[in-house]
């Protein structure tokens, strides 16, 4: 059968692994983490070339999912025509009030983060069911751990393991991952989870009794010290609630809008809005891409004055 | 003889997880990731034996389970990898291994990957894993694996020639 040296380098192997499990099961800096951020600079380094190599290859995944999904595409897009369509009748007014809460929306967000902006050089494969990210900032940049990432969409996650020249982001629809949130419009509290599919969160109201409709926008409560989560940021859109107001568990179904399979550029956010806001409302490079906003003037008197009108018109 | 032998099954491990992480895991292709480093570990447990699978899967788990972007406890790929590259070597006699048991041996191993690492993450207490999506996983995982073996398999066979000795089936 076997011969007495096979048996015994098997027998190590097995006990190594098995010790490995232990040691690491035990949580904390244990003795993996040197171990860790050593390969990691060294696969992270080769990461980030690779990626630039296989960028034309790995930009097909566009392909995949046109593939998968084109049944579903079209079924979603007669409904998204038909809804364009009773849209169109609505008022001018209504249009005009929703540009200036969006307006609002992206002013008291985006514009005001200071953002270190990364790419994502690799994912962690399917079969781990963990939703994670390699990007190619690290603690060299100023990334801490449990910072949030953003990325032009809304939030994406947050940094969970940070090393030198890379950091690993886990997703926010990593099933352990969760934020509090609330409503955009009612301003409801409640906790997104991730579920482990990449298109829909978990969102569940911390009062049973509150308002939450199909279409809502989902925004981030923030933590304290904007850490993990900065507030005020895009999570996604409620696209299903289930159960009836008052009901113990009360969970609406929200689709991010950010396509988490298909990330490449993203930002970290190292400074959130509170904490020196002289310096953070400037327009930065890399926050100002995707604000629209006319003129960096004061955004508080912007605000005052975006909320101010519609008052008028109530009253 | 065994360091040779080791630098090309560290050599070889390292250049599948580097592949995989990179390229397989980004192209988003439904399903699981098309598990190259399990086909990696079978292909040399054909080639040059039980002994050198089981180090190959050994290598291949500790480094999956350490590289950056993985959230997984250090050993779990480690041990199923073990195993697998050990039975994949062991079990049916070189001489009567053809084409289709080889690629019925890789599916079976690609499936039991996916397989093996959702039920030990969830003995070990991990929420994450979603069993309703497991089946999905474990097959479509062998079915990258039948795919990926046609390639693997005879290129470790052709390259892996210099460094297998005669006693090597032990």
């Amino acid at each position: 059968m076997l011969s007495r040296r096979t048996r015994i380098i098997l027998s190590f192997l097995v006990v190594a692994s098995l010790t490995f499990v232990i040691l690491d099961l035990r949580g904390g800096d244990g003795p993996f983490s040197s171990a860790r951020s050593a390969l990691s600079s060294v696969i992270g380094g080769i990461q980030t070339g690779a990626s630039v190599i296989f960028s034309p290859i790995t930009g097909s995944s566009e392909w995949w999912s046109t593939q998968v999904n084109q049944s579903g595409q079209i079924r979603e897009l007669t409904a998204e025509n038909e809804r364009l369509n009773s849209a169109l009748v609505t008022s001018e007014n209504d249009i005009a009030r929703a540009n200036q809460l969006d307006e609002l929306l992206r002013v008291a967000s985006v514009g005001r983060y200071r953002v270190i902006p990364a790419e994502v050089i690799a994912v962690g494969p399917a079969q781990d069911f963990a939703w994670t990210v390699t990007i190619d900032a690290g603690s060299l940049d100023g990334l801490e751990e449990d910072m949030t990432v953003i990325n032009g969409d809304g939030l994406v996650g947050r940094t969970l393991k940070v090393y030198n020249s890379t950091a690993t982001v886990v997703l926010v629809v990593d099933p352990v991952s969760s934020v509090g949130s609330r409503v955009a419009g009612s301003q409801e509290i409640g906790i997104v989870s991730g579920t482990g599919r990449q298109n829909s969160l978990e969102f569940q109201l911390l009062d049973p009794l509150g308002e939450v409709n199909q279409g809502d926008a989902v925004v981030t409560f923030g933590s304290r010290d904007g850490r993990p989560y900065a507030p005020g940021l895009p999570i996604g859109e409620v696209v299903d609630v289930t159960g009836t107001a008052g009901q113990l568990a009360r969970i609406a179904t929200v689709r991010p809008f950010a396509d988490v399979s298909q990330l490449s550029v993203v930002g970290v956010v190292v400074k959130p809005p509170r904490e020196d806001p002289r310096d953070s409302v400037l327009p930065n490079a890399p926050a100002a891409t995707r604000t629209p906003v006319p003129e960096p003037s004061p955004t508080a008197s912007q605000e005052k004055e975006t909320a101010a009108t519609p008052a008028p018109d109530g009253g | 003889m065994i360091i040779r032998q080791g630098l090309f099954i560290g050599t070889c491990v390292f250049l599948a997880v580097l592949f995989e992480l990179t390229l397989l895991s980004r192209l988003g292709i439904p399903g699981a990731t098309p598990d190259l480093v399990v086909v990696t570990v079978v292909a040399i447990a054909f080639a040059m034996g039980p002994l050198q699978g089981a180090m190959a899967g050994f290598a291949a788990g500790v480094l999956i389970d350490l590289s950056p972007s993985s959230d997984t406890l250090v050993g779990v790929n480690a041990i199923i990898y073990l195993v697998i590259g050990f039975v994949a070597g062991f079990w049916v006699d070189p001489r009567d291994r053809t084409l289709p048991i080889m690629i019925g041996i890789t599916a079976l191993s690609t499936g039991a990957a996916a397989l093996g690492t959702a039920i030990v993450d969830t003995a070990l207490g991990s929420d994450r894993v979603n069993w309703a999506e497991v089946p999905w996983i474990t097959l479509s995982s062998a079915l990258y694996g039948v795919l990926l073996s046609a390639l693997v398999i005879p290129l470790i066979d052709r390259i892996s020639r210099p460094f297998v000795s005669e006693i090597a089936i032990s």
